[in-house]
């Protein structure tokens, strides 16, 4: 018996250690680097403290790029999307776990099927589409997709939560008159509440990281997602590893900040929703 | 509970037209323009039939794209599921800081990818990367290697790269179903003798089987579907060994202008994909008891 905990103990620190070192250290990494001085950055001896402090990759993106242009872009893009996903997945949630009808099975496996066509293979007939309709370059544009990419996944997550709901308080609602209208709204939602906020956080992140539609359907500056400017200085030539290193870390701001606030529910959405 | 056909319906119908306007459109628009001869977007292309399938078929190209497709998922399931539950099975334990791990080990998944790609750009760079000065220091090289420079090591780096953004995710949507699994039965194993590979083996395994169901359609539908990790670091080289068929469909389209030969790739991909997830829902849907 003491053996076997021994083992266990010994398991569980290895894979503590290399948990922290694969997952975590890389982010120590580039904050400390994008602190760094342009030489200690491509220096080839590396040591993990930094040698030295500076601010003036901050103040080049801060003050002297397009960034605050492209974080407007990304936040509107990503919390439309948001909302819209929210508003379709839970209505879809409510109507195939919580209604039943002919063929919800179908609808529920054919949600999860939705991606087999992501990404790049409907990328050129989106495109032409969009053409035609007059959608390219448009905050429209990318919004569709995104919402395209994140309901499926929502619409399974929502299902966990829906199921706990018991339907005898439902029904006694509806025995005291009150209308499916009253019922979402006082019944449903607040007690999916925390299901709803970890789809509401799953849409932002999806949408928030997607780089491939973003960088074919808009082809204006001005309307241009963080993901596509920083991609456009990881192609260049010569690197300028600070400038890139600094905005890839206020690229992840706001994601992390929202997931300061809303991330347990994020993650104990995903962990204690009895998957069934 | 009784059925409810016509409200149900109403209750899906808005998500479920978004969604198949924005993927049977398309898919038909696609299919349209494999059958032409179409170059640059906007120009028009005369009628050529099945010939682009058939010329798609013997062109290497293809095949080195679908050869490395699949062994891009096959790479990625492995590591995936190493990862993931090695992960799974740590937080699943008692240990202090538990809570701040499980709340953050998904930071590499919340951050965009080309954050991603900066950091292992970063870090595995050949001049000036950590990896290689710790490689070096520890004695595992002799010098600093490049992690992109041959087919092979950039074929692997990639995975790896991918992996880790994907695993954490991954990690979580296991742990809810070992959540779920009812603690009772490894006390009783534990009182019947069995040692914790038995327990994850006997136990853990099939009681995960429907989340694994998911997971298993879903993960391989996504990890296909990896585009922006693999463009933004190799561009599909070196001598297109990183090339999958979704960077295949792209190059086709975006770089060499061949807009129905890229329709046609997607066509017969899709095509592909759909076989996929019906193969694998018939065969592995776990039976639901409501």
């Amino acid at each position: 018996m003491i053996k076997e905990k021994n083992i266990k103990l010994i398991f569980l620190s290895l894979s503590l250690l290399l948990i922290i070192l694969i997952f975590f250290f890389p982010f120590f990494w580039i904050i400390t680097s994008s602190f760094k001085s342009p030489e200690e950055i491509i220096a080839t001896s590396t040591t993990i403290i930094p040698r030295s402090f500076t601010l003036e990759h901050y103040n080049k993106i801060l003050f002297n790029s397009d960034f605050f242009i492209y974080l407007k872009n990304s936040l509107i893009v990503s919390f439309s999307s948001m909302i819209i996903s929210i508003i379709l997945s839970v209505s879809a949630a409510y109507g195939l776990h919580k209604l039943k009808f002919y063929g919800n099975k179908f609808v529920e496996y054919s949600l999860l099927v939705t991606y087999a066509f992501p990404g790049v293979i409907l990328l050129v007939p989106i495109y032409l589409l969009f053409a035609k309709v007059n959608l390219l370059n448009s905050y429209f544009a990318l919004i569709i997709v995104n919402v395209l990419f994140a309901t499926p996944f929502a619409v399974w997550m929502l299902k966990a939560f829906f199921k706990l709901i018991p339907n005898e308080i439902e029904e006694a609602a509806y025995i005291d008159g009150a209308s499916r209208y009253i019922v979402i709204s006082r019944i449903i939602v607040p007690l999916a509440a925390p299901g709803i906020a970890s789809v509401a956080i799953f849409c932002f992140i999806i949408s928030w990281t997607e780089y491939l539609f973003a960088s074919i359907l808009i082809s204006g500056d001005d309307l241009k997602t963080l993901p596509v400017g920083l991609a456009g200085i990881v192609g260049q030539y010569q690197i300028d590893w600070g400038f890139l290193l600094s905005g890839a870390v206020l690229a992840s701001l706001p994601v992390i900040l929202l997931f300061v606030f809303i991330g347990k529910y994020f993650v104990s959405g995903l962990t204690e929703g009895a998957v069934k | 509970m009784k059925k409810n056909n016509i409200e149900g319906w109403l209750f899906v119908s808005p998500l479920v037209i978004w969604i198949s306007l924005i993927i049977l459109v398309p898919i038909y628009i696609a299919f349209e323009l494999s059958l032409f001869n179409v170059k640059i977007i906007g120009t028009s292309g005369k009628f050529v039939g099945i010939d682009n399938y058939i010329k798609l078929f013997g062109k290497s190209k293809f095949v080195n794209a679908s050869l490395n497709s699949f062994y891009w998922i096959i790479g990625n399931a492995i590591c995936q599921t190493f990862f993931a539950f090695t992960i799974a099975l740590t937080i699943n334990y008692k240990f202090p800081g538990k809570k701040i791990m499980a709340n953050w080990i998904i930071l590499s998944f919340i951050i965009p990818t080309v954050v991603v790609v900066v950091i292992w750009k970063l870090m595995l760079s050949s001049s000036s990367g950590v990896i290689n000065s710790v490689l070096i220091d520890i004695g595992l090289l002799d010098e600093a290697t490049g992690f992109f420079s041959s087919p092979n090591k950039a074929f692997i780096s990639l995975v790896l790269i991918n992996s880790w953004r994907w695993s954490p995710f991954l990690a979580l949507i296991i742990l809810s179903g070992l959540n779920s699994i009812n603690r009772e039965m490894y006390d009783a194993s534990k009182v019947d003798g069995a040692n914790f590979v038995q327990q994850f083996l006997y136990i853990t395994f099939p009681n995960l089987k429907s989340v694994l169901f998911v997971l298993g359609l879903v993960g391989t539908l996504l990890s296909f579907n990896i585009f922006d990790i693999i463009w933004l670091i190799t561009k599909g080289g070196p001598s297109s060994a990183t090339t999958t068929l979704p960077l295949l469909i792209y190059e086709t389209a975006f770089t060499k202008f061949r807009i129905s030969q890229a329709a046609t790739l997607s066509i017969v991909t899709s095509f592909l994909l759909l076989l996929f997830s019906i193969i694998f829902i018939k065969s592995m849907a776990p039976k639901e008891d409501d």
